[in-house]
């Protein structure tokens, strides 16, 4: 029974302010793909020093301070200390490139955990540097170093700390309020776009980086370095290794077992390049479907998950290890979506990804109906892709009764 | 404590200092005067201090507080960005023009307030990135005194969070009847203890105050204009709706439940509010009020245990309430199902279909409508969508020369009806309905009705079971569940 169904053959019948500061002059430099976030080959080590704050108080004004990176001539340099580190597959903001990297104090370690997020120590430091290529075609190049996230785990909970960087790259001042700035950038298909580029305040990390615990408290949380994302080699300057293998090594993670024995998602990049030069019908099916799972565990899982605090009431659930079709969106009705369905009736029509909610709010550029909330204002067309193929696969039932 | 370190740091870098008052009062209102820095402040320019703080100022609140001066949006975001448990924020007199969203985050007990509708104004018109306009997460909110205008998306959002109190807030778009103004305007969801009252929603293209799975609300003497639906009651529990006047909307109120969602609406009364002219051309870009015929006063979808009592409905041209199971929306019955072990709240004394899918929830019952006034309605059905909104359509083609009834029940799946004999309506979903000044009630097999219309076989009102009052054996005096209680809300 419905009554569009019963009565649809009838109808054939009847009837700036911030932004002017910025020169978005680009600096120069040299980094890898955007579909990853490795800044792989534009990192050193080349000082000595402590990183040395308080994790239970507000950071120092410059990031220079906390002496844990500079960025100097197109490059990064670390602290001995600092383990640069790359996601298998990494959250789409704008095409804008990612560097991370991770601190622990002297005499503490990481402890492995093999779902979930890595269980860091009390004075853990990550940063996580935004850079914007100005032609993704070449995103070596004109590089212009927009923003550092600097997440703290306090001896309660993380804290994130946005620092946004001087124009003329050489440093970064801790701001908490935050920018929307325009970015002219040329795509990786060529396309000029313009980016309405949000740094978030820091209230909006916690839009991501938030969970409700078992016992009902809501805490921070850090969303990327899994044991499954981390899995993955790493050009480090004295060669390449596996990351975690790495970490091990260096003492740092403990309780890691046999490296064959710990998980991995989608390394992105490969497919991201498969995607971009054969199209997305020339993956292995297997391989699509799960880069589509990990593109959304990514991408739209850290609010799309049963123990998020937003997305919840959308009842759609995301994470790479959802599996109940009905929670995926198959055959749903949206919830609360207004301008977010785009008229559709379905999150999930097996076989019509243009028919379901879920691709349409990924792929739209539409502000009011855009998947993620916040971080992005262009088109993700690998991602747009991967989704779409994967709701055309779908080994579902269809909508209809 | 954290907190007081944070924001005494904060004023350290403005270089303001605390005023006269002994207790932990700061402000910051001097900050445009005395900073030096040449290129923060690009926002506020040359600034002459028009802060006006004569309703409400940190020397009236007790604790830590923060005064915003008039436009000052780096004080503004600097203030919530770095706030932590119970700091008060005042807003002076003022317009703020704002690209991106005012958040709470990892702070409760926050008090948020302006100095009235008329005299603060936070402005978004100018938001290029996709951010609601005033954006919460945190326990013991409150916001008082301003108007939130022009977002792109929700007006106020808030989440996940308990005690919530929302007083004179209003919320609007400028634009009347775009599809491109935000989705709803007072948002409170997945709360407890929330109260919204004296305020207004104008022209939101979905809700203008939507209460969303949310257990314990008071929503009283509100005003709801220009927006598709009026007020939105969902997937709530103990929900008290009182002294509201919905006009100039596309539907005036709907209480309802989305298929799948596990906090199961229950125990909600509606009572001594105006639901008028609710004829606003339907301009929902998507979503379940897209459905909603013009003209609309009230709509119960696949809810229950819920009293409509002593409310004026009038002039609403399609009808004024409709009580609805929840197949004619979403016919999928499995969709409807809630695994039991996510089901949040009471339900057991629901006595609702379980199976090894879980409860379900599509089912309309134990409704009592009474006491309530009708005149006007029912005269002109919004029957121009068939495709988007087949209810308009099929009342319209049944009722073609008289009036609506006021009262109408679309049953579903009600296990005996009967258009000529009363005692062949089991009314097994106490469906009660009576003692209505110039209410009339018709009950109706939808299921059959649509299927009718689609044969071109047009039913008549004839085929509807339209009894006199007081409606017989439409009259209920046990609900599944017993009587619906006061409805109470817990504030600090």
């Amino acid at each position: 029974m419905h009554l569009h169904r019963i009565l649809l053959p009838l109808a054939f019948a009847c009837a700036g302010t911030k932004e002017d500061e910025k020169a978005n002059a680009p600096v120069q430099g040299a980094l890898d793909s955007g579909d990853t976030d490795t800044a792989q080959e534009i990192t050193d080590h080349g000082f000595e020093g402590d990183v040395d704050f308080d994790p239970d108080e507000r950071p120092p004004e410059r990031l220079s301070e906390l002496n844990i990176l500079h960025w100097l001539d197109g490059r990064f340099v670390h602290n001995n200390r600092v383990i640069p580190y790359a996601l298998n597959s990494a959250l789409f903001s704008d095409h804008a490139q990612k560097h991370r990297t991770i601190w622990i104090p002297e005499g503490t370690s990481i402890q492995y955990t093999s779902s979930g997020v890595l269980d860091f120590p009390v004075g853990t430091a990550i940063t996580k540097t935004f850079l914007m290529p100005h032609d993704l075609r070449e995103p070596r190049e004109a590089l212009e170093i927009i923003e550092t996230r600097l997440l703290i785990r306090g001896s309660e909970e993380w804290q994130a700390w946005p620092y946004i960087w001087l124009d003329d790259g050489s440093d970064a001042i801790l701001d908490v309020t935050g920018e929307v700035r325009t970015i002219e950038l040329i795509d990786p298909d060529g396309t000029p776009q313009t980016a309405n580029y949000l740094i978030p305040q820091r209230n909006q990390c916690v839009e991501c980086h938030e969970i409700r615990q078992n016992d009902g408290t809501r805490q921070m949380t850090l969303i990327g370095p899994q044991a499954r994302t981390l899995n993955r080699t790493y050009d480090y300057e004295d060669g390449a290794e596996n990351q975690l293998q790495h970490l091990s090594t260096l003492g740092m993670l403990t309780g890691m077992p046999r490296l064959d024995d710990v998980p991995t998602s989608t390394d992105m990049s490969a497919v991201a390049e498969t995607v971009r030069s054969l199209g997305v019908d020339a993956l292995d099916p297997s391989v699509r479907d799960q880069a589509a799972r990990d593109y959304m565990d990514i991408n739209c899982a850290h609010c799309h998950n049963p123990n998020a605090v937003e997305g919840v009431s959308s009842q759609v659930w995301l994470n790479h290890d959802a599996d109940d079709l009905f929670h995926l969106g198959v055959c749903k009705r949206p919830s609360s979506a207004g301008e977010g369905t785009g008229g559709l009736d379905y999150d999930i029509v097996p076989g019509q990804p243009e028919q379901s909610v879920l691709w349409y709010r990924t792929m739209t550029t539409n502000v009011g109906a855009m998947m993620p909330q916040i971080g992005r204002s262009l088109s993700d067309s690998v991602g747009s892709q991967l989704i779409a193929a994967w709701i055309t696969h779908l080994d579902a039932p269809d909508c209809s009764e | 404590m954290k907190c007081n370190a944070l924001i005494a740091l904060s004023l350290m870098a403005l270089g303001c200092s605390d005023d006269t008052e002994s207790k932990d009062t700061i402000s910051i209102e001097e900050e445009a005067d005395t900073d030096t820095d040449t290129d923060s402040d690009t926002d506020t320019g040359d600034v002459v201090d028009d802060s006006d703080y004569s309703n409400l100022s940190c020397d009236d609140v007790e604790g830590d507080c923060i005064g915003i001066p008039s436009g000052d949006t780096d004080a503004l975001f600097e203030a919530v960005n770095l706030a932590e448990d119970d700091l008060t924020i005042i807003l002076s007199a003022g317009t703020w023009t704002l690209d991106n969203a005012v958040t709470i985050r990892n702070a409760d007990g926050i008090v948020f307030a302006g100095q009235g509708m008329d005299e603060t104004i936070l402005d978004f018109s100018t938001q290029t990135v996709q951010t609601n306009g005033v954006d919460v997460v945190g326990d013991r909110f409150t916001i008082q005194d301003m108007t939130i205008q022009d977002s792109r998306k929700d007006g106020l959002r808030v989440e996940d969070s308990d005690q919530v109190i929302i007083r004179a807030v209003r919320v609007s778009w400028s634009e009347t009847g775009s599809d491109e103004n935000g989705a709803y305007g007072l948002y409170p969801v997945r709360c407890s203890n929330v109260l919204i009252e004296d305020s207004e929603a104008f022209n939101a293209s979905d809700a203008g105050i939507y209460v969303g799975q949310t257990q314990y609300t008071v929503v009283r003497n509100n005003l709801a204009t220009g927006n598709v639906a009026g007020i939105e009651i969902e997937n709530t529990q103990y929900a008290d709706v009182y002294g509201n006047t919905t006009t100039g909307n596309t539907g005036g109120m709907l209480i309802f439940d989305l298929a799948g969602n596990p906090v199961i609406g229950r125990d909600i009364k509606v009572h001594d509010n105006i639901i008028e002219d609710n004829n606003h051309e339907n301009f929902a870009p998507g979503g379940t009020v897209a459905q909603i015929p013009a003209g609309t006063g009230l709509v119960l979808l696949a809810t229950r245990r819920v009293e409509v009592e002593n409310n004026r409905f009038a002039n609403n041209n399609t009808g004024d309430i409709a009580i609805l199971g929840g197949l004619a929306i979403e016919g999928n019955q499995d969709s409807w199902a809630i695994p039991v072990e996510e089901v949040v709240g009471d339900y057991e004394d629901l006595d609702l279909p379980t199976d090894e899918l879980g409860v379900y929830t599509h089912e309309v019952s134990n409704i009592v409508v009474r006491n309530n006034t009708h005149s006007g309605s029912g005269t002109a059905v919004d029957v121009y969508d068939l495709t988007a909104r087949p209810l308009g359509f099929l009342i319209g083609a049944i009722y073609q020369d008289v009036a609506v009834d006021s009262i109408l029940y679309m049953e579903i799946g009600e296990s005996a009806y009967s258009a000529t004999d009363a005692a062949g309506n089991s009314n097994d979903f106490n469906i009660c309905a009576g003692e209505n000044t110039e209410g009339t009630f018709s009950s109706m097999d939808v299921e059959t009705m649509s299927s009718r219309l689609a044969a071109f076989d047009i039913p008549t009102i004839d085929e509807l079971f339209r009894p006199a009052a007081p409606f017989a054996p439409f009259d209920c005096s046990a609900l599944t569940g017993g009587e619906i209680g006061e409805i109470e809300i817990t504030v600090e």
